[in-house]
């Protein structure tokens, strides 16, 4: 992967009235990888999108595309194209002649764009329907013709908002990896607002994650994963417990924390979060967590609990066990390995916990 | 009743509205076309099967004259009333904060009857009326304009604004009905806003701008009131010749033979108009 920067933004802001949906905005997109905006709904994303597209003049900043400040350029001049979240595909012209309508506006000759078209449609696997009406489309079909329509233009950056949330959990997926693997094999940037976090997380490059207008934090999937930088991000991807620590010894990549659940472990800092001299929050994921009827081996941190509620997923079961001194259960999650569920609300348990499982998430602010 | 069977509640439900049309639609139609064979004995009726009335409307220069003209008008008046209507329309529908007050004052005209209306055209086009005053006081022309009143034009603006309201409402409808995001997707695959509304506004509005067109041009043609009392000798229709026969004249059968005669010109127009509309609609891609 290249490099260079395909979009820079600075500083951005927009403000509706005296409401600020995007405040100060920086980011640099780099070219040919998948990015995604991930947030709650109503914190900024789609307003952040249309900046880029052109729909919105940011109230403050600088948007630049390839290189080139967008400022004042219309949204039909941009090297830009959109795939909407109702798809909007028009619903008085058939498959072809919706995906054939920005390259008639580029005024190509008719065997060219006919070629273009039937080429886009082989690629999002609609080859042949041409000739159907966007009014005989099933919900996925609407989906890759508006994705057909934005790629036939060969634009620099493809934005899409929210395109799979109106399919269903299935054909999400599926989606999903085929958006991937065009993605890959086209080499275009894409930049893709979600609030779902696992779409964000099986498809990105890099993921923007966004509250109340602001980005907080830009990274690989297994980055933000492992190292968020605050309870906020923790907690909205992915599950997360969270256990208040006190500090005994601050080392150079490292420090020595005790918890209700364990005493003196040594973990490692992270760099995503600002430092301070306090105690701080640490997080553990579920899935981290082993639970067992005995003490359990080879643990860096083993603690005792009862199970309080068992949850059944089919590929894993969710314990919740009440740990001694903590307001909220404990949340440990295991891979269902041969259809059984171990324990049942009320059994006496051990937790075993690895010292690199145990993420620092910084001073522990009151939230 | 004892509705029994399916049938038979079909029956009885669809029965109001059998009635209602097989009295006020089928009877007089069938009335008509009856007169229409039928021969005026100067005080009486001779009812032998005959197609004389049609032979006589189909021969007489007036008549064809007459139908022409009415339709010429009536198309004038769907044109002009249409072209003006479309911007209105797109204003309250896109533009306007408060459409329900638009929508309103649009329907303004329709506090007062049609006939003061049309007097009240004739009080501002006519001799001394109120646009000739005006023009006189302000020394822009020396004598009263002639030409404002008694005309096809009179004609044609009198029954433009009158439908205008009729035409505002269904493009209005139309244009409020486009999904934003298409005009968004219009300008993100490279149109200019005169290129999107070409490619995407104009086609989805044609359902509202042919519903327009036909509301204004059907009643148009029939029109007798406004030729009568704004038109002049020029601007008769073919209605004010039917309403001769209906009265002066007292030649019932060839009045009935010249309404018929309307509907099917009128008939005919509008369907090859919506044909040629949507298909010209399919052609914008
Ligand atoms: N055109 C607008 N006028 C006023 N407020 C807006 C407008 N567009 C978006 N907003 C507000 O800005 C906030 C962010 O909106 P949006 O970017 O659509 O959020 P998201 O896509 O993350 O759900 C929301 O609170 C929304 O109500
Ligand atoms: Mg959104």
């Amino acid at each position: 992967m290249t490099e260079t920067n395909i979009i820079e933004m600075t500083g951005v802001e927009k403000r509706f009235g005296t409401f600020t949906a995007v405040s100060d905005l920086s980011l640099s997109l780099r070219e040919g990888e998948f990015f995604s905006l991930l947030g709650p709904s109503g914190c900024g994303k789609t307003t952040a999108l249309r900046m880029i597209a052109g729909f919105q003049e940011p109230t403050d900043g600088r948007v630049t595309i390839d290189g080139q400040d967008m400022q004042g350029i219309a949204a039909n001049k941009r090297p830009t194209n959109m795939v909407f979240q109702s798809y909007a595909i028009f619903p008085h012209l058939d498959v072809g002649d919706n995906v054939a309508y920005g390259l008639r506006n580029r005024g190509l000759k008719k065997a060219e764009i006919e070629n273009r078209v039937s080429e886009a449609l082989e690629m999002v696997e609609l080859g042949g329907l041409q000739r159907r009406r966007a009014n005989e489309l099933s919900g996925g079909q609407r989906q890759r013709v508006a994705l057909a329509r934005a790629l036939v233009m060969r634009p620099k950056v493809l934005l899409l908002d929210e395109p799979l949330s109106a399919l269903d959990k299935k054909l999400r997926e599926q989606m999903q990896f085929e958006m991937r693997r065009l993605q890959r094999n086209l080499g275009i940037t894409f930049v893709m607002v979600t609030h779902d976090q696992y779409e964000a997380m099986t498809m990105s490059d890099r993921i923007g994650v966004m509250f109340d207008g602001k980005l907080v934090q830009v990274d690989s999937p297994e980055t933000l994963y492992a190292k968020p930088c605050n309870r906020e991000v923790a907690s909205f991807i992915g599950e997360m417990n969270f256990l208040p620590a006190q500090v005994s010894a601050r080392q150079e990549n490292s420090l020595t924390v005790t918890t209700t659940c364990f005493e003196n472990l040594k973990i490692e800092t992270n760099p995503n979060v600002r430092q301070g001299y306090g105690d701080i929050l640490v997080g553990i994921r579920p899935e981290q967590i082993e639970i067992a009827a005995k003490q359990p081996d080879g643990y860096d941190a083993t603690f005792r609990g009862d199970v309080v509620n068992v949850a059944f997923y089919g590929e894993n079961v969710h314990y919740h066990v009440r740990v001694e001194g903590l307001d909220r259960p404990v949340s440990a999650s295991v891979p269902n390995y041969f259809h059984m569920v171990d324990f049942r609300e009320g059994d006496s348990v051990w937790l075993g916990v690895q010292s690199a499982s145990v993420i620092d998430l910084g001073e522990n602010e009151p939230s | 009743m004892n509705l029994r069977s399916e049938g038979a509640k079909g029956v009885a439900l669809s029965a109001p509205a059998t009635v209602y049309v097989g009295f006020l639609v089928a009877a007089p139609l069938l009335i008509l076309v009856a007169y229409s064979m039928w021969t005026q004995t100067y005080v009486d009726i001779d009812r032998t099967p005959t197609l004389a009335n049609y032979r006589e409307a189909f021969t007489d220069p007036l008549v064809r004259h007459l139908m022409i003209r009415s339709i010429l008008i009536a198309a004038a008046v769907t044109v002009v009333t249409v072209a003006l209507a479309y911007p209105i329309a797109y204003f309250i529908a896109i533009r306007a904060q408060k459409k329900t007050l638009w929508l309103l004052l649009i329907t303004i005209p329709f506090w007062s009857s049609y006939l003061l209306r049309v007097f009240a055209w004739k009080l501002i086009l006519g001799f001394n009326g109120v646009l000739n005053s005006a023009l006189l006081a302000l020394g822009l022309i020396d004598e009263p304009l002639t030409f404002l009143l008694y005309n096809e034009f009179a004609v044609v603006l009198t029954l433009a604004h009158a439908w205008a309201p009729f035409a505002i409402l269904p493009i209005f409808v139309s244009i409020q009905k486009i999904d934003p995001s298409l005009l968004e997707a219009a300008t993100d695959l490279g149109s200019s806003r005169i290129e999107s509304f070409l490619r995407v506004t104009l086609p989805l509005t044609l359902p509202g701008i042919i519903a327009a067109c036909l509301v204004i041009f059907i009643p148009t043609v029939g029109d007798y009131v406004t030729p009568s009392l704004v038109g002049g000798s020029d601007g008769k229709m073919i209605a004010n010749l039917i309403q001769v026969q209906f009265g002066a004249a007292n030649n019932w059968p060839l009045g009935a033979t010249l309404s018929l005669l309307a509907m099917l010109s009128v008939g005919f127009v509008a369907i090859v108009f919506v044909l040629s509309a949507n298909g010209f609609g399919r052609r914008i891609r």
